[in-house]
């Protein structure tokens, strides 16, 4: 049987589940869970099939047949394939955690609209068309927010509000920039647009990049653009905290460096987003270490290492690129399994502060386990993946010269350490005798398993990742390479 | 060929007996003691089959050339390491026998160990890093082991310890985008390309890496609270080992990175004042000590100071004295923490003022004690007073005059809190509480005994260790160092032979025993508790009223003015400000969505108004 997998799949598919689903609901409840299962499973089979292809000339797809630059294409290089494939393995490992986590509500909801923030960030990631990336952007941010409130509790629908506000900033700001981008170019396919960049008159394109940068900013949690995160991170369900902080972000980010590579020359902005990534990062971290609440301290640590990705991004060297995407799967993978892990403690315990966590380490063993591994993990320690990605970007500092730099990150690390070891200090101490415990699911266990051996394996054996993000990197900062092949019909 | 294969598979064994044992820690008990065992004792026998110098096994990870190895120096710590932890280890079984969460006790235990072999082996310095961090969080894991105060002593070690290891990060990541190359070989050819200001924030960097291992002044003060709070059978390793990889690394930054550095000497001075301040003040802390951990603890803070002086000053016999003292360092604080670890197992407590007359309830563990306290005094026969004796006489003819005498001050001092030590836990008169006392199993006097007799032999003896030592002193660049099995030579012709010498002092001594045995036989009586006298007051029962209690009450009156300041006062208050600054700053983060809004807001009128200085057009 010929399989003719394409690029495509990975918007379609899930879409097409996202809108399958309620039907399906209909008839049985079962279906609904499994259904988004075995539709990410088939995605990261397709992910990993096309990887080598992807890495050896980029796909290039056009859809419903109108070439560009008037049809909308979907370009599957090395980065995406990185990105898509990162994506499709931790959504299959929230489905994972999802299918016994999530019992109270309608699970048709929840699973369209997770299948909804599937579709919407590897849309993201894929599209090489800007108006097409404001469509995905859209889609990726109504299921955001949904999901933000599905809980219906009152802080839920605060957190889902401040979200929905923020975000619509966001979109208008990046609409503006479209609009006025479009308005200038004549097209708005992204290739194209790099090529018509140069027409454009310096203020103008300065106008449009800021306006990017601030829309784009805050979905990619840039400081001060990032109130609504905190809030977000941990009044949604904790999978789907772990989405927005593996998945969601990701893309934005990608979003937001795409624009800035490949449309603009990013000399003109790389001191201002190390600048801003440091701040980040900074304010992130010393916020974290005030935080009662679990959830929240991991929603600020996530904006910390995002700070860090935007610096590594910044530093604009092909290692510094590259020592980004490895932070970035890096997070993705480590910062899953920590919201997993604290989504049953709370659960559990029945309680979101730390100070009630006293002791549950000993009541959920592997719980506390996979926790603990987790926070070791994300400080940088060896032999886990972390250590290798914040390795490589102080390597790309130092290249840089940029020995204040690097006592920051090490100084941010420090705080780090302090409030992880905090929590992973009260889990094992003090007996837990609030209320009885149920038994932890085992497809729970499984899914922070699973993550938890890929750290430590990536941990070990850095080059896995090493070798693939390379190239990624490279496609980011070689403009004419992209240019190339993403005009194909030109 | 096969030789060059020998690390790669002592380090694959080492590791996998931690993961091994945590994950069938809890199916099989009798196994479980049978894997730590082979998983112990293996890697150090093929530690110790090791040659001197074997090649280099260099392989690819991540993008770096990295490769390891040994040579001379580095045989030495791992022969170390080897011994002391095989010790630990079979007396932790013992020791551990009772207690719960095994597989994590072991997973940590046996990792730090590993991480330790791995931290001597390497050749380069991401190796080097990647160990050490290893072997951080492991240790760290330990001292929290026991319980929830044990957390801040936790967390202000894992601080201490991410300070050093990000500094040595620092220096690393530098060195490299200079050098281009990871290798420690090549690290120590750098010197003459770099200027003045790079070479001497490398070396504080490397320095202040390696020096909180080594609990020198002012970053000690982890050092105290985590000994106290690890298990024993850790705390021995912690303390005669894991230290040591502290000083390792300042050997080679001082004498392979800085060896033919012109102005190094100003450094090196400085750090032989720090080792010293170190040792004075230490010991005097010690003796305030009423908790007899925290006391040894200082002691070995003081005992690190006296290593970092005979590194600092430089000299072939000091540096041979450092080298000497950190291995007998090794074995008699391995030895004493295990001491008094059989102490605690047997009575649960370590309060000095608690504790009394075990001297005839626990016999060996006196012994051990004895031994230990003897040779920290540096005091004949034991092997401590050859390492004094060769520091003294070092200082002396390296001119350090001060220097003699801050370490012969807090050498003399010493046997204050050394006596106290002994004298609280076994001397003294008997308890009716501690009555039922016995002495510890035999996998835990064994290896104390062991240690024990090492003292004893490296006293008569001290050529024994000379040798390895010489040898890794010429890795370290120094020429042949004037040595001999049993007697010590100094520089004005005179010499001592340790064995005639020693074999004169124990007959002395026998004889002298035997006959004030043979004297008093008839007419020795047995004295009761308790024959005081107190005018007026009734002492509570439940009041201690032994000699011990309070014993250097006027020391510490008289010496609290200059005490008062801690520089651990000055770290409290640092992080205190911090988190209170920390605080203000996640005020931020107000809640409030409208103000969230206006953060955009503004950033966007910023942008757009500053564009001109940041992004260099403006609109």
């Amino acid at each position: 049987m010929e399989l003719n997998f394409s690029p495509v799949h990975f918007i379609a598919v899930p879409l097409f589940a996202a809108f399958l689903l309620p039907l399906l609901g209909r008839v049985s409840q079962k279906l609904v869970t499994l259904v988004p299962g075995v539709v990410l499973l088939y995605l990261s089979v397709v992910a990993i099939t096309l990887f080598p292809q992807a890495y050896d000339t980029p796909i290039v797809e056009i859809i419903a047949g109108w070439r560009p630059p008037f049809g909308i294409t979907l370009v599957f290089g090395p980065l995406a394939a990185f990105l898509v494939t990162m994506i499709t393995l931790i959504g299959f490992v929230v489905w994972l955690y999802s299918y016994r986590f999530i019992i109270r509500e309608p699970l048709e909801k929840y699973y369209m609209l997770f299948m909804l923030l599937i579709a919407g960030s590897t849309g993201i990631i894929l599209t090489g068309d800007i108006f097409n990336l404001f469509v995905f952007l859209e889609i990726t941010a109504i299921a955001a927010y949904s999901l933000t409130a599905f809980l219906r509790d009152h802080n839920g629908a605060e957190a889902a509000f401040k979200y929905l506000l923020i975000g619509s900033f966001a979109s208008a700001f990046v609409l503006l920039a479209i609009v006025i981008l479009y308005a200038n170019v004549g097209t708005l396919n992204m290739a194209d647009i790099a090529l018509r960049m140069g027409d454009v008159p310096d203020k103008i394109k300065l106008t449009i990049m800021i306006l990017f940068i601030v829309g784009l900013g805050i979905e990619a949690e840039l400081f001060p653009l990032n109130g609504w995160a905190p809030d977000a991170y941990s009044q949604a369900p904790s999978p789907i905290g772990a989405v927005f902080a593996g998945i969601v972000v990701k893309a934005a980010v990608y979003a937001l460096m795409r624009v800035l590579f490949t449309l603009f020359d990013l000399p003109t902005s790389s001191h201002f987003l190390v600048v801003m990534g440091t701040i980040t990062l900074l304010v992130a971290e010393m916020s974290a270490m005030r935080q009662q609440q679990i959830k929240r301290m991991l929603a600020f640590s996530s904006i910390g290492q995002m700070g860090l990705v935007l610096v590594a991004f910044g530093l604009g060297t092909k290692e510094g690129i590259a020592a980004a995407l490895f932070l970035m799967f890096s997070h993705a993978v480590i910062k899953t399994m920590l919201f997993f892990s604290a989504g049953y403690l709370v659960f559990f315990s029945g309680h979101k502060n730390i100070s009630d966590l006293e002791g549950m380490g000993r009541e959920k063993p592997w719980t506390g386990f996979f926790f603990s591994l987790g926070a070791l993990a994300i400080i940088g320690l060896p032999p886990f993946s972390g250590f290798w990605a914040k390795f490589y970007l102080l390597v790309s500092a130092a290249n840089a010269s940029h020995i204040f730099l690097i006592a920051l990150i090490l100084f941010s690390a420090i705080i780090e350490a302090v409030y992880y070891l905090r929590v992973v200090g009260r889990l094992y101490f003090k007996k837990f005798n609030d209320i009885e415990i149920r038994k932890t699911p085992f497809t729970g266990l499984l899914a922070m398993g699973i993550l938890a051996i890929v750290t430590l394996v990536i941990g070990v054996y850095p080059d896995f990742i090493h070798e693939l993000v390379l190239p990624a990197a490279n496609e980011l900062l070689d403009k004419a390479a992209y240019l190339q092949y993403a005009m194909i019909g030109q | 060929m096969d030789q060059l294969l020998n690390i790669p598979a002592i380090l694959a064994i080492a590791f996998a007996g931690s993961i091994l044992v945590f994950i069938t820690h809890s199916v099989f008990p009798k196994l479980r003691t049978a894997i730590i065992l082979i998983f112990t004792i293996l890697p150090a026998y093929l530690v110790w089959q090791l040659p001197a110098d074997s090649g280099l096994v260099h392989f690819t990870l991540g993008g770096f050339d990295l490769s390891w190895g040994t040579n001379a120096y580095s045989r030495l710590f791992s022969l170390l390491i080897a011994g002391i932890g095989v010790l630990a280890t079979i007396y932790s079984i013992s020791f551990m026998k009772k207690r719960s969460r095994l597989g994590f006790f072991y997973l940590a235990f046996l990792t730090t160990i590993s991480a330790m072999y791995g931290i001597v082996f390497s050749q380069d310095l991401l190796s080097l890093f990647f160990f050490w961090e290893i072997m951080t969080w492991a240790s760290f894991l330990l001292v929290i082991y026991y319980s929830f105060e044990d957390q801040k002593a936790g967390i202000r070690y894992f601080v201490f310890s991410a300070i050093g290891a990000y500094s040595l990060l620092t220096a690393i990541v530098y060195l490299y985008s200079f050098t281009g190359d990871l290798s420690l070989a090549a690290t120590f050819k750098v010197i003459p390309e770099l200027d003045t200001t790079q070479i001497t924030f490398i070396t504080i960097l490397f320095l202040l890496g390696f020096g909180v291992k080594s609990a020198l002044m002012p970053v000690h003060v982890w050092a105290p609270d985590a000994y106290r709070s690890a298990p024993s059978p850790f705390t021995a390793l912690f303390s005669g080992v894991l230290s040591k990889m502290g000083v390792f690394g300042m050997g080679l930054v001082l004498f392979k990175f800085m060896g033919g550095l012109e102005q190094g000497h100003i450094i090196r001075e400085i750090l032989a004042w720090l080792g010293g301040i170190t040792a004075l003040l230490a010991t005097f802390y010690a003796i305030f000590q009423t908790d007899a951990k925290k006391l040894l603890a200082y002691s070995s803070i003081a005992q690190l100071g006296y290593i970092t002086i005979g590194l600092a000053v430089g000299t072939p016999m000091s540096v041979m004295a450092a080298i000497f003292l950190a291995l007998m360092h090794g074995i008699f604080k391995s030895m004493l923490f295990m001491g008094i670890g059989s102490v605690f197992l047997q009575t649960g407590s370590l309060d000095l003022n608690e504790l009394t007359g075990l001297i005839r309830r626990m016999p060996l563990s006196f012994v051990t004690v004895l031994m230990g306290i003897i040779t920290v005094a540096g005091v004949p026969p034991l092997g401590g007073f050859v390492g004094k004796w060769l520091l003294y006489e070092s200082l002396i003819t390296s001119e350090h005059y001060f220097l003699v005498a801050v370490t012969f001050i807090s050498s003399t001092a010493a046997f204050l809190y050394l006596y106290r030590l002994i004298f609280s836990i076994f001397l003294g008169q008997e308890e009716k509480e501690f009555d039922h006392i016995k002495e510890v199993p035999w996998p835990m006097w064994v290896p104390m005994l062991i240690l024990a007799s090492l003292t004893m032999l490296t006293g008569l003896m001290p050529g024994l260790f000379f040798e390895p030592i010489a040898e890794a002193m010429k890795f370290l660049g120094f020429q042949q160092v004037n040595w001999e099995m049993s007697v010590l030579f100094n520089t004005w012709g005179n010499q001592i032979d340790l064995l005639a010498m020693s074999t004169s002092i124990f007959s002395v001594f026998l004889l002298g025993l035997a006959f004030i045995t043979w004297k008093n036989y008839k007419t020795t009586r047995y004295v009761t508790t308790k024959d005081i006298h107190t005018s007026g007051e009734i002492p509570t029962e439940n009041e201690n009223l032994t000699y011990a209690v309070d014993f250097y009450r006027p020391f510490e009156r008289a010496a609290a003015p200059v005490f008062k300041y801690k520089v651990t006062h000055f770290y409290e208050s640092f992080a205190e400000n911090a988190e209170h600054l920390f605080d203000l700053l996640r005020h931020v983060y107000t809640g409030n969505a409208q103000t969230y809004a206006l953060y955009v807001v503004i950033f966007l009128v910023l942008l757009i108004v500053f564009s001109g200085w940041i992004f260099g057009i403006q609109i």
